[in-house]
């Protein structure tokens, strides 16, 4: 019997690399106090134009890219230790996050020069954020069946649609949008191409929508009769959905799935004390050891990303692991926090946190590809469809 | 030795696994009978000295080239203490002997040492009623007792492998001497010896899982085209998955870091890891393979008895859980990442 090998080659984090988190570190220090505890443990949900401003000056955002646009021409696991300090840390990178990540990167591979000229500084100097136009009312995952068109007119397209679960569209300057330039609703990935969208154009409506925490991270943005220049076309016309997958290959195994809500860790070690009993201290041990092997993972899937490897399974896996443990973290610290908390005091504080990571923890398990879709991916590598 | 040597040696014992340890082996040992021909062609081929060096005509292999064996040998369930023997005849060499032939099996716990004798008992020893002798270390001394010297009660494992209680009422070694390696630390390299173990079982249990669900037809179609299927599935890789790569990074960091003291959060984590998911592994994959997997006909449960067996030999999830849980703690909140990031208990 043969089925592909899962294998995830242990990785070293190579000595720049260290040494970059020292420095990160130090900035860190001196950066974080001045920002709000509840600010801290949303972290990349955060939007804070001065942390990220603040981030850029250091040349952190963007440093893999290369110098012409601002970027430092440093590894992807330069990059990697940033964002692991980033959230190990809880800081407040929401605002430059997604365009770090993945926006700046897709305008990289296929973009124009001119549209790279025009942002991918910004984006480096913290001062330009992006929001990911992929989802619609009839589209999450499925999401080749897209309906927002854009129609070919004189010098552009002319948009009409809505996209939703649009992350922070009401303070971002950009949008990537998935849209269908050509060919009928139902021909699936054929005719679909994106479209780099100024969250300002008129035709363009952004209302909240409001999660069930009662944040306002959401949005629907509304394209009614939207031109948008041709100059805004990212790449060829009809590749879109190509595009778009290999965005979310930048968005799968990176530690902001599994160290999401690593705050609630960090309390959990500090409500049960210097000294726990034997039975809190073991699940303790045991959260860490998961934690512990969710890095490895996904150190070693960087590894192979730096190696050249494009491995799609295993960036699947580390994602569905790491979102699970993510929505296990809350429920099993809250049980031993109750029977094993220091203090009263200490453990209500600690419930009050526990109860908003309880809350936010259904939606680690849907953004960037829902269980489904992954255990999908997986069952495909498996050869089990 | 070099990846390459290593490879080789890798795929002959592959072969050799499946050729002359299949089913019925595995099944009469579970009998009581013990292999004594297979035993006898692993010694041949040197497998039990793979990290023995030549000058003590060992092959010379690292503790990563034995560790990198004994996952393949945990995903054929070679139902002899070839790892057992492995690490002693290692921990024998390391401290200044040569093994002799024959198979051990490593004694580990609550033990006192003193002139050349040995007094003590230790419950669930692997292999104790077929080991010829058992190796020891109390605080930092080694010592080898040859079977006749100790008082053995048989007390099979639920996965039918010859287990026991050794009990030692001031036995004769027959050599004992300074060990660079610590009663904790090899209690520690037996740890992670099982956790390569444990990946290389959960590794067949996908594998075995997988197949079993192409060749399955019910309701007219494989049973791999349910979507219900492919879902369980792909979780139970998950669980491979993480039971491999945390076990794997923790046979690295203990090779690197030295004998003495490499690794040593890591094989927690790593041993904690491979015995939390154990179950899920168990569970998942019987649920697939519904009453057909439940049977003692097929094998199966050769993989998944050995993993509810090995989460509990040297230290369960719940023993390293404390381990590192009662580190952290007392390093405080503020050291967490730190230490979690450099793989290490306290930062």
């Amino acid at each position: 019997m043969s089925i592909p090998k899962l294998e995830f080659p242990p990785f070293h984090l190579p000595a720049e690399a260290e040494a970059l988190r020292g420095e990160v570190r130090s900035f860190l220090e001196e950066a974080l106090p001045k920002v709000k505890t509840e600010d801290r443990f949303a972290s990349w949900n955060t939007f804070s134009p001065e942390f990220s401003k603040a981030l850029g000056k250091k040349g952190w955002i963007g440093i893999t890219w290369p110098k012409q646009y601002g970027g430092s021409e440093r590894s992807f696991l330069d990059r990697y230790v940033i964002t692991e300090e980033l959230l190990g840390n809880s800081a407040p990178a929401g605002a430059h996050w997604v365009a770090d990540r993945q926006s700046g990167p897709l305008l990289l591979r296929f973009g124009n020069e001119e549209q790279r000229q025009a942002i991918l500084p910004r984006i480096t100097k913290g001062e330009c954020y992006f929001s990911i136009g992929m989802s619609e009312p009839d589209s999450g995952s499925d999401l080749a069946s897209v309906r927002t068109r854009a129609e070919p007119v004189q010098g552009g397209f002319r948009v009409n649609g809505t996209k939703v679960w649009t992350s922070g569209a009401h303070r971002n300057n950009y949008c990537i949008a998935l849209v269908r330039t050509s060919g009928q609703h139902g021909d699936r990935h054929k005719g679909l191409s994106q479209l780099l969208v100024d969250l300002k154009t008129p035709g363009v409506t952004i209302r909240p929508i409001i999660n069930l925490a009662g944040r306002h991270d959401w949005n629907e943005v509304t394209f009614n009769d939207a031109f948008i220049p041709e100059s805004c076309l990212i790449g060829n016309e009809g590749d879109g959905w190509l595009q778009v997958t290999s965005e979310l290959a930048f968005e799968r195994s990176g530690p902001e799935r599994f160290m999401q809500n690593f705050y609630i860790l960090r309390e959990l070690v500090r409500v049960l004390g210097r000294q726990p009993a034997k039975r809190a201290s073991s699940i303790l041990g045991r959260l860490i050891a998961r934690l512990w092997t969710l890095r490895q993972m996904s150190v070693a899937v960087a590894g192979m990303m730096q190696g050249g490897k494009s491995p799609a399974i295993e960036a699947a896996l580390v994602k569905d692991l790491g979102t699970i443990y993510q929505q296990d973290l809350p429920e099993i610290a809250r049980a031993i926090a109750e029977s094993d908390a220091t203090t009263e005091e200490d453990l209500a504080d600690f419930l009050d946190v526990a109860q908003y990571a309880t809350m936010m923890a259904p939606s680690y398990t849907i953004q960037g590809g829902t269980t489904q879709v992954l255990r999908g991916i997986v069952a495909r590598g498996l050869g089990l469809r | 030795m070099d990846r390459e040597t290593r490879d080789m040696l890798l795929e002959t014992a592959d072969r050799f696994f499946t050729d002359r340890c299949g089913r019925a082996v595995v099944n009469e040992v579970e009998k009581g009978v013990w292999p004594a021909d297979l035993w006898k062609e692993i010694e041949e081929m040197g497998l039990p000295l793979i990290a023995v060096p030549e000058d003590r005509n060992g092959v010379g292999g690292t503790l990563a080239d034995m560790l990198a064996l004994l996952r393949l040998a945990g995903s054929h369930a070679v139902p002899v203490p070839l790892a057992e023997t492995a690490l002693g005849n290692l921990l024998i060499a390391a401290a200044g002997s040569e093994p002799k032939p024959g198979p051990a099996t490593l004694v580990l716990g609550n033990l006192t040492l003193s002139g050349g004798r040995v007094s003590g008992k230790v419950e669930r020893v692997p292999f104790a009623s077929v080991a010829d002798r058992f190796v020891t270390v109390a605080g930092n001394t080694l010592a080898v007792v040859a079977a006749a010297n100790a008082k053995i009660d048989g007390q099979p494992s639920h996965a039918g492998e010859p287990y026991g209680t050794v009990t030692f009422d001031n036995a004769a070694a027959e050599f004992s001497g300074a060990s660079p390696v610590s009663a904790d630390r090899a209690f520690e390299l037996a740890a992670v010896m099982r956790a390569m173990q444990m990946a290389g079982a959960a590794d067949k249990v996908l594998a075995t899982a997988v197949e079993y669900s192409k060749q399955r037809v019910q309701f007219g179609r494989s049973i791999s085209t349910f979507q219900a299927i492919q879902h369980m599935l792909a979780e139970l890789a998950s669980y491979v998955a993480a039971t491999i790569a945390s076990a794997e990074a923790a046979a690295r960091d203990a090779d690197e870091g030295g004998l003495m003291d490499g690794g040593r959060f890591s094989i927690a984590a790593a041993k904690s890891q491979a015995s939390d998911f154990a179950q899920r592994i168990a569970a998942i994959s019987h649920q697939s393979m519904g009453a057909m997997g439940f049977t003692h006909e097929h094998i199966l449960h050769h993989y998944t008895r050995r993993l509810w067996v090995w989460r509990r030999d040297f230290g369960s999830e719940t023993f390293w859980g404390d381990k590192i849980g009662a580190a952290y703690a007392k390093a405080g909140p503020d050291a967490l990442w730190a230490s979690l990031s450099a793989s290490k208990y306290a930062a």
